[in-house]
């Protein structure tokens, strides 16, 4: 066997610069790191209107009102809506707002062992009707749009196919609808394993075992490579601030309550109740024909979490004769957070919204406006506005963003 | 064996002179102590006689006592039931040891198969069997003293802690299977790193950038981990482990449980109880408040 020509002089050689390189980077890099860092999150001014127990409405007010009805926005019970206000220049929330859009965004907070019994029920037809409501109230108004994302996307779909007289438009984004695929790890993973077991073994699903969920669904690239990519570029300030800011808001995951998350699991991941109409909360069975009002459907194709193949099914499944699906070329958190897909995801809904402002393309006739309700909400702090909710106040430590 | 066989009778021997000896230290005790309390000088005969009466009773049941356990045949009984207890003693050992070495011998035939090297981009030769060895042997040989009924008082309690224990070793067991399954992609991406570097050393195309080589590294590792992770094995070694964890979850909160009882602080089973009863009641007031809005609203349309 002859001996292999290894190049140890340039071998060497690049080990020195290397070593020089390194040397440089760190001492720029303890330079940022020590100086200032901006990484707050959600900067975007809104006040909180109403109140019930853990959950806030938070409601964002553009300069000029340019769309006659506002959009509320429900994200999943994971991780925190702050993703759609990460920072300026990359928010979904300042780009609707930009387009004369009025936001409400549901902040579930942080659940705690008092929440386990908390079903998706409660989420559905107690928290989320009651903010609807809320905002039908503020404004006057029969109908609201309605935008779910992920988990709150699936939500939002069972409240339009429950309440389908409240909503005038629907839009999914990365919302999971059809469980029955095997593309995806967690999909597999839901299926097969009692993951369900650990949200009761806790009382609640801890947000940090699912966070470690999910890195273990790509532990090379999540666990080792994004921290080695950190390193390499820790002299970079811009580089610095975002990665601490994408950093802070994925470890920001509150848990889930037990019995929303052996729900889901059991309905949806593992019977697949949801996409065949067969869901039941609370006596009521979710029937996707009922969603007869517009449906935009957003997913990604290269999402790893909720694959096209969970999210594609259900513009065939509803009632609604007006409905586009739009896959982007990018992952499931890529759509919101990444400069390409600013500039194309948030602008589209704004787009798609304005043409069905007058009315619905496929309108269902004689249908009853919904009664309107009054459901308490309360004067805070920094709502300034009197409401009247008997539910709660703030607590200091739940003023966060 | 014959000095074996001698002290026993040495020892029953001993016992009966001290039984002897503490009968006659009694017998002198009670007539002094009778004397005492006759000159005690305590007010009224009825509760000197009812004094002197019970210290007399009393000497006379423990020199019974004593008479009976200071006979041979007695103190025979006892020493056989004493060296029944060796006997006892012996079998559980014997019994424990003969699972470790089985143990042990399972170990010695599964230690090098965990190290062999195994193929890249294939995990249907990992060894799972030796922590499957382990967790039957510690299921068939050692759980079952864990399994000893418990008797009296606290039976619950300790009932509770052995189940604890149990729950504690298997998860210990399944998790130690979860790391294993998660280092073998490490393992197998270091070979195939190795084979990859020599060829390419052979060939003369080594790098001269280490950054090219941590990318190959981890493009490796991570098509190795993306194999692993979607294999059905990984999926059942995983819910194992969570299936043992919850169990080990459960007996630990139940015998924290246990000992937070007698403190001045709710439990986590007690609060459990009122949230659920919160829940309900929260439940029912939407509900009623929905239905007094809807008929506030009908009458106000009538």
């Amino acid at each position: 066997m002859s001996q292999p020509k290894i190049a140890v002089d340039l071998i060497l050689k690049n080990l020195t610069e290397s070593t020089e390189k390194a040397k440089t980077r760190v001492r720029k890099a303890s330079e940022v790191l020590l100086g200032p860092l901006e990484t707050d999150l959600a900067t975007t001014p809104y006040e909180v209107v109403y109140e019930e127990d853990r959950v806030q409405l938070k409601h964002y007010r553009p300069e000029k009102v340019t769309h006659k009805l506002p959009l509320l926005v429900v994200y999943a019970l994971i991780n925190r809506e702050t993703m759609l206000d990460l920072q300026p220049g990359r928010s979904v929330v300042q780009t609707f707002l930009d387009k004369g859009i009025e936001v409400y965004m549901i902040d579930w907070g942080y659940p705690t062992r008092k929440d386990r019994y908390t079903t998706i029920d409660d989420h559905v037809n107690g928290y989320m009707d009651n903010v609807v409501d809320v905002i039908r109230d503020r404004h006057g108004l029969d109908q609201i749009n309605l935008m779910g994302i992920c988990m709150g996307g699936a939500f939002s779909v069972m409240y339009a196919a429950l309440h389908p007289e409240k909503i005038q438009n629907l839009v999914t984004t990365v919302t999971p609808t059809n469980f029955d695929t095997d593309t995806g790890l967690l999909h597999i993973w839901m299926k097969k394993t009692r993951a369900l077991e650990m949200g009761d073994a806790y009382g609640n699903m801890p947000g940090d075992l699912m966070n470690l969920g999910f890195l273990l669904l790509n532990p090379a690239r999540l666990i080792l490579d994004k921290y080695v990519g950190f390193v390499e570029n820790m002299d970079n300030k811009a580089f610095v601030e975002n990665f601490v800011r994408m950093e802070k808001w994925i470890f920001d995951s509150p848990d889930v309550p037990a019995a929303t998350f052996r729900q889901f699991i059991e309905d949806c991941y593992k019977k697949n109740l949801l996409i065949q109409s067969k869901m039941m909360l609370d006596g009521q069975r979710v029937d996707l024909k009922k969603i007869t009002m517009p449906l935009l459907n957003i997913y990604g194709k290269y999402d790893h979490l909720v694959p096209p193949e969970a999210c594609e099914h259900l513009t065939r499944a509803v009632g609604s004769k007006d409905t586009e699906d739009l896959c982007l070329n990018t992952g499931h958190i890529g759509i919101y957070v990444s400069s390409k897909y600013q500039a194309e995801f948030a602008p589209k809904i704004a787009g798609w919204l304005k043409e069905r402002e007058g009315g619905r393309k496929t309108a269902d006739k004689g249908k009853k406006p919904a009664p309107r309700r009054i459901v308490g909400a309360r004067k805070t702090e920094t709502a300034g506005a009197a409401t009247d909710a008997p539910q709660a106040s703030i607590p200091e430590e739940r003023k966060r963003a | 064996m014959e000095k074996n066989e001698a002290s026993p009778s040495t020892a029953q021997a001993a016992v009966a002179d001290w039984m002897s000896a503490v009968k006659n230290l009694w017998e002198n005790l009670s007539n002094q102590g009778a004397d005492a309390t006759r000159n005690c000088g305590m007010p009224g005969k009825s509760q000197q006689e009812k004094l002197q009466k019970s210290w007399e009773t009393g000497a006379k049941m423990f020199q019974a006592m004593t008479g009976y356990l200071g006979k041979p045949e007695t103190i025979e009984g006892v020493f056989k039931g004493l060296d029944t207890a060796p006997d006892l003693m012996t079998g559980m050992i014997r019994q424990s040891w003969e699972g470790y070495f089985d143990l042990q011998r399972q170990w010695m035939e599964r230690a090098a198969k965990v190290g062999q090297n195994t193929k890249a981009y294939s995990f249907d030769d990992i060894d799972q069997e030796t922590f499957k060895s382990i967790r039957e042997l510690y299921e068939k040989e050692l759980r079952k003293f864990l399994q000893i009924p418990q008797l009296g008082l606290n039976r619950f309690h300790q009932e509770k802690l052995t189940r604890l224990m149990d729950a504690q070793t298997i998860f210990q067991t399944t998790l130690g299977e979860f790391l294993y399954m998660f280092y073998v992609p490490l393992e197998k991406t270091t070979g195939v790193m190795q084979e990859k570097l020599e060829a390419m050393a052979e060939a003369g195309e080594l790098h001269d950038d280490a950054k090219a080589y941590y990318n190959m590294w981890i493009k490796i590792l991570e098509g190795h981990y993306m194999t692993i992770l979607q294999s059905p094995e990984y999926a059942q070694v995983m819910d194992n482990t969570i299936a043992a964890f919850t169990d080990y979850k459960a007996a630990k909160d139940d015998v924290l449980c246990d000992m937070l009882q007698p403190l001045p602080v709710p439990t986590n089973q007690e609060m459990d109880a009122l949230y659920k009863d919160v829940h309900a009641m929260k439940k029912k007031l939407r509900e009623l408040s929905r239905e007094i809005k809807r008929r506030a609203a009908k009458e106000e349309n009538d």
